[in-house]
């Protein structure tokens, strides 16, 4: 894997940029001095690439195979990292039908178990307060079914509960005290709130009928999330406590995932189907800035704990190699690009380190 | 003494020094001091038995916290399932756990120390009863002398058969009939005893009369004298009474003895016959079987000859793909007169290469067609030789599906006809085409049969999807109106789609019978017609990797290593299927396999190509007969994993072997003529 130059846009819809970067037609500004590292799926690949952001820029620092089948594509998805931070789940698409969820250890990367779970899993989250993950079963390809949530123990890899949630379940994260699991009916139109101690769904909201939500966010300490409407191009603010939805915001064409800074100052989107990564500001609801990625379909976005990076995941086309981007969050300026395998899709930050050092 | 105690106590003082930490370290934190209590701290409970579990959360200092939030939840869910409220209720007997926890304070996001209080309920689910117990089978006569089997049935009041019950036989009369602990009687003399089996509480009589034995000769035939081996001589024993008659019903059993040829030393088992008086050896040798009934017995000896039907092979040509990984292919002869092969790529860019192989010896790359994907895991070619069906996966837009190609003439041209992905976007495994109909694997789910009599316009007429639990389907081949899937655990499917005289169609399957083996890796499955025997043998592949999560990949540049075998099923009778014989390379792992010519031909992974003699009955242990015609592994040093032979599938095709290398791409191998003595596995030369 070679760290890839910023390239200009190659995405041709990229047709507005809300707000020039001021920093733009500046030389490159240095490499922070710390060392960001995110763990990134490969979907196309079985691989999963640690990233590190830090004074030698963006690096591929290690690549991990993952699935049981060599001779099949199993198709990592979603991957999450355990509060504590002493172990990574990735969520395995392909199974015998079912897709699995398996455990890693971070730093070391050593295989630890696996869940069968629901059919295609997708996002998933992990509980610190329980030490449960919980996985939406997106069941991509299936017949239009209910589709669930699978409750995983992860001291045990086993999956204790599935909870009905409706058509083609995605996105999903816990809020913030850890009770509740938020997660979108893709093709139910719909969010979906579940009990995440009780097992089963609280409460639904309609997004407008025909709207295909794809992702939402954690919740802030305002109590708001954001799900993105990807086959209508546009962003929904819901307020959890009222239950509905207070601000609609146009977007690009195919917002797809999207993270809210530690601040909650900036929402950042990936649009899918128009090769760029919005920066949105949500004291206004206005974007800020629009890049275009270096390849086409963006797809996971993870921002940094203290708030200055987000890391963005493309997927490619065919056999392009999957890519990983990472952005200066206030400047809304790409500060690398480095290739992992194909098809790059879930990613989760991992840690922080003062002085670069390999993991 | 006093020294003895005074170690004792040293030690006791270590340990509790050493012990008590390392148990209190090993104790959840609870939170702000909470302990769980469950009441019952464990259970038993019968299967549709209930319960309610009541949880006391405490403070250190004792006092009861109110309004504590315990969750509760079931490691085995569907054998003991539990209610938020704690309500238990058993399913499946077994030993299961409960958990109950008091989820950590979730304060601020970020890392969080582990604090959780949990407290775990062993659930104890006794197997039900027995309900009865009884013999089954029962020979229809029991002679002096002889020593049947009887067999016993045993069921539980859920109706379960159970094999784990330890089950007591007992005789009335022993100087009539004794029977062992594992149901074989000796009958010594005439008279009438009743046997009696228990299991648990329940029982079952049985009244035998036990006669003289009218046997008086005992004569044993043999299908041939002499053999090869892996050829089955069938051993027939005749009793007959003292007018010459023959005497039916008399139980004979059949055992082997013998040599094997002098050269061979240590050779282990060499040769097996069945209760059916089937023999086979593996070893070249004199071999005599024994058939005894009662007082008498027969002997016959065969002489057994190597087999020896080994060959060289010669490289002829090769379409060298060193860049990326190759799939599946196909051979063909198209309209335009010439030869061609179609190679997928896996894992890259989602391009089918087609190689002119008219001349195998110049195979050349005359097209690359490329489509929205990832891998082109199978390639198909019509009957007639000018429509394609290739498969796609890892599409960008995630619209898998399948893309039909017109390849009547790939010099002049390969036109994509038409891309087809409605209900099969998850991705198409593997794919078939049988007159007109393609029969493409949906998400590893079922097959959808898709009519492409207009190849521009291709429309789904039917599908087949099979109604056991999780199941999985992952391959489909189709011959003379059959269309037998490969279905992992399900083992393999026959379903008539026209052919199978059931009134099925391509828009209307009609399952006829299916078989599945404990493994569970049915991966493929070729049916094939035995040209000596007239069996339908269906030749069913294993697909096995290392314990999940631990494999070797191309990104650490080790070559992969396999494991499974060839099951061989007699399928002859669609009631009926039996296996009968195996083919299994030691260490290394099957995948794509092709029968003609009664020779099997067989993509072994990381063994190579294997070819295979499959004339004849088949019975026991092919790789150990020595009816291994050839072997090739395809080494590279400049292959996608260097010397890494990964051999995906064959096909033999107007004299000569092709095959495709996951690592090296397409070869064109020949049978060189027999000159001498090959060697075979366990033989000296």
């Amino acid at each position: 894997m070679r760290a890839l130059p910023s390239r200009p846009a190659v995405a041709a819809s990229l047709a507005l940029l809300l707000a020039l970067p001021a920093a733009s037609a500046a030389a490159a500004p240095d490499p922070p001095r710390r060392s960001y590292y995110v763990y990134a799926c490969a979907e196309s690949e079985d691989e999963v690439a640690v990233v590190r952001y830090g004074p030698g820029g963006l690096e591929v620092v290690k690549t991990v195979s993952v699935g049981s089948y060599p001779a099949e594509t199993e198709g990592p998805h979603g991957i999450g990292i355990a509060p504590d931070g002493r172990h990574w789940y990735v969520s395995i698409a392909h199974g015998l039908p079912f897709g699995s969820v398996h455990k890693y250890e971070t730093g070391t990367d050593r295989w630890l178990g696996d869940a069968t779970v629901g059919m295609y899993p997708a996002t998933l989250d992990v509980a610190a307060s329980t030490r449960l993950l919980y996985v939406a079963n997106f069941d991509l390809h299936g017949r239009l079914e209910p589709g669930s949530i699978s409750v995983v123990e992860t001291e045990t890899m086993t999956e204790v509960a599935r909870i009905p949630s409706g058509i083609r379940p995605h996105g999903g994260r816990l809020a913030r005290d850890e009770t509740r699991f938020y997660a979108v009916n893709v093709m139910g139109f719909e969010l979906v709130e579940a009990d995440a101690l009780g097992f089963e769904v609280s409460r639904r909201l309609s997004l407008g009928a025909g709207v295909q939500p794809a992702w939402v966010t954690r919740p802030t300490r305002a109590g708001r999330v954001y799900v993105t409407g990807g086959n209508v191009a546009r962003l929904f603010e819901v307020d959890l406590e009222s239950w509905r939805v207070v601000r609609t915001f146009e977007t690009g064409p195919g917002p797809y995932n999207a993270a809210v800074t530690p601040d909650e100052s900036t929402l950042v989107v990936t649009y899918r189907q128009g090769g760029a990564v919005g920066f949105w500001d949500l004291e206004t609801g206005r974007e800020r800035a629009r890049v275009a990625t270096t390849r086409a379909i963006p797809h996971g976005v993870v921002t940094t704990p203290d708030g200055a990076y987000a890391f963005v995941t493309v997927e490619g086309v065919g056999g392009e190699p999957g890519t990983v981007e990472v952005y200066d969050i206030a400047a809304a300026e790409r500060r690398g690009a480095v290739d992992i395998g194909k098809q790059a899709s879930g990613i989760a930050f991992w840690k922080v380190e003062e002085q670069a050092s390999a993991p | 003494m006093q020294t003895n105690r005074f170690v004792w106590l040293v030690l006791v003082a270590v340990c509790v020094a050493v012990c008590v930490p390392l148990v209190a370290q090993d104790r959840e934190e609870p939170p702000g001091g909470l302990v769980i209590e469950v009441e019952p701290a464990e259970l038993t409970l019968a299967v549709g038995g209930t319960r309610r579990l009541a949880a006391t959360v405490r403070r250190a200092d004792g006092t009861v916290v109110d309004d504590a939030r315990v969750v509760f939840y079931s490691r085995a869910r569907r054998s003991v399932s539990v209610t938020r409220r704690g309500d238990v209720e058993a399913h499946r007997p077994g030993e299961f756990t409960l958990v109950a926890l008091v989820p950590a304070s979730s304060g601020a996001a970020g890392r969080r120390p582990d604090s959780i209080a949990r407290a775990e309920v062993a659930v104890t689910v006794p197997h039900p009863p027995v309900e009865r117990v009884r013999f089954t089978a029962v020979p229809p006569k029991f002679y002096v002398g002889t020593h049947p089997r009887l067999a016993v049935e045993v069921v539980d009041a859920s109706g379960a058969l159970r094999h784990d019950v330890a089950v007591e036989y007992a005789s009335a009369d022993a100087a009539v009939a004794s029977i062992d602990r594992h149901g074989f009687l000796s009958l010594s003399r005439p008279g009438r005893v009743e046997l009696s089996v228990r299991a648990e509480d329940a029982s079952d009589r049985l009244a035998v009369e036990v006669e003289a034995s009218p046997v008086t000769s005992l004569v044993l035939q043999a299908s041939a004298d002499s053999a090869r081996t892996g050829d089955v001589v069938v051993f027939s024993a005749v009793a007959r009474d003292a007018r010459g008659l023959a005497v039916r019903g008399v139980p004979v059993q059949y055992a082997v003895a013998g040599e094997t040829s002098p050269s061979i030393i240590a050779a282990g088992a060499a040769a097996l016959v069945t209760s059916e008086g089937r023999f086979v050896a593996e070893r070249s040798g004199t071999y005599t079987v024994v058939a005894t009934s009662g007082a008498h017995s027969a002997r016959r000896t065969v002489e057994v000859r190597r087999r020896d039907v080994r060959r060289e092979v010669e490289v002829v040509g090769r379409g060298r793909v060193l860049d990326r990984h190759t799939s599946d292919l196909w051979i063909w002869e198209a309209a335009d007169g010439r030869d061609y092969a179609m190679t997928g790529t896996w894992g890259s860019d989602g391009s089918t290469y087609i190689w002119d192989v008219t001349d195998p010896s110049d195979i050349r790359k005359v097209r690359e067609i490329q489509v929205d994907a990832r891998t082109v895991n199978d390639v198909k070619v019509s009957e007639g030789g000018d429509i394609a069906v290739i498969s796609r996966e890892g599409a960008s837009d995630r619209r898998n599906g399948i893309v039909i190609l017109g390849v009547g003439n790939p010099r002049e041209g390969v036109p994509v006809l038409a891309e087809y992905t409605d209900m099969l976007t998850g991705g198409v495994h593997n794919l078939f085409i049988a007159e007109d109909h393609v029969f493409a694997l949906s998400a590893g789910r079922r097959y959808d049969v898709i009519d492409i009599e207009d190849p521009a316009n291709p429309r789904r007429v039917g599908r087949f999807e099979l109604d056991t639990p999780n199941h999985s389907v992952h391959d489909v081949w189709v011959s003379d109106g059959v269309a037998f899937s490969s279905n992992w655990t399900d083992g393999v499917v026959a379903v008539d789609v026209g052919g199978g005289g059931r009134g099925g169609t391509p828009a209307r399957p009609v399952e006829l019978g299916r078989y599945a083996y404990p493994s569970g890796w049915n991966h493929a499955a070729f049916p094939y017609r035995s040209a000596s025997t007239g069996k339908l043998y269906v030749f069913a592949g294993d697909e096995s990797f290392a314990p999940q999560g631990q494999l070797h990949s191309q990104q650490d540049a080790i070559p992969t290593q396999a494991a499974g075998w060839v099951h061989v099923i007699d399928w002859t009778d669609w009631e009926r299927p039996r296996e009968v014989a195996r083919y299994q390379v030691p260490e290394a792992g099957s995948h794509n396999l092709w029968v003609e010519d009664d020779t099997l031909y067989v993509g072994y992974y990381n063994g190579g190509l294997r070819v295979v003699d499959v004339s004849g009955e088949l019975l026991g242990d092919l790789y150990r007969q020595g009816r291994e015609i050839a072997r090739f592994l395809p080494f590279d040093p400049d292959g996608f994993i260097a010397n890494a032979p990964f051999v995906w599938g064959p096909q033999p095709f107007k004299g000569h072997v092709f095959f495709s290398d996951w690592n090296t791409g397409l070869w064109a191998l020949r049978l060189l003529p027999r000159t001498r003595p090959g060697p075979i596995v366990g033989e000296p030369q």
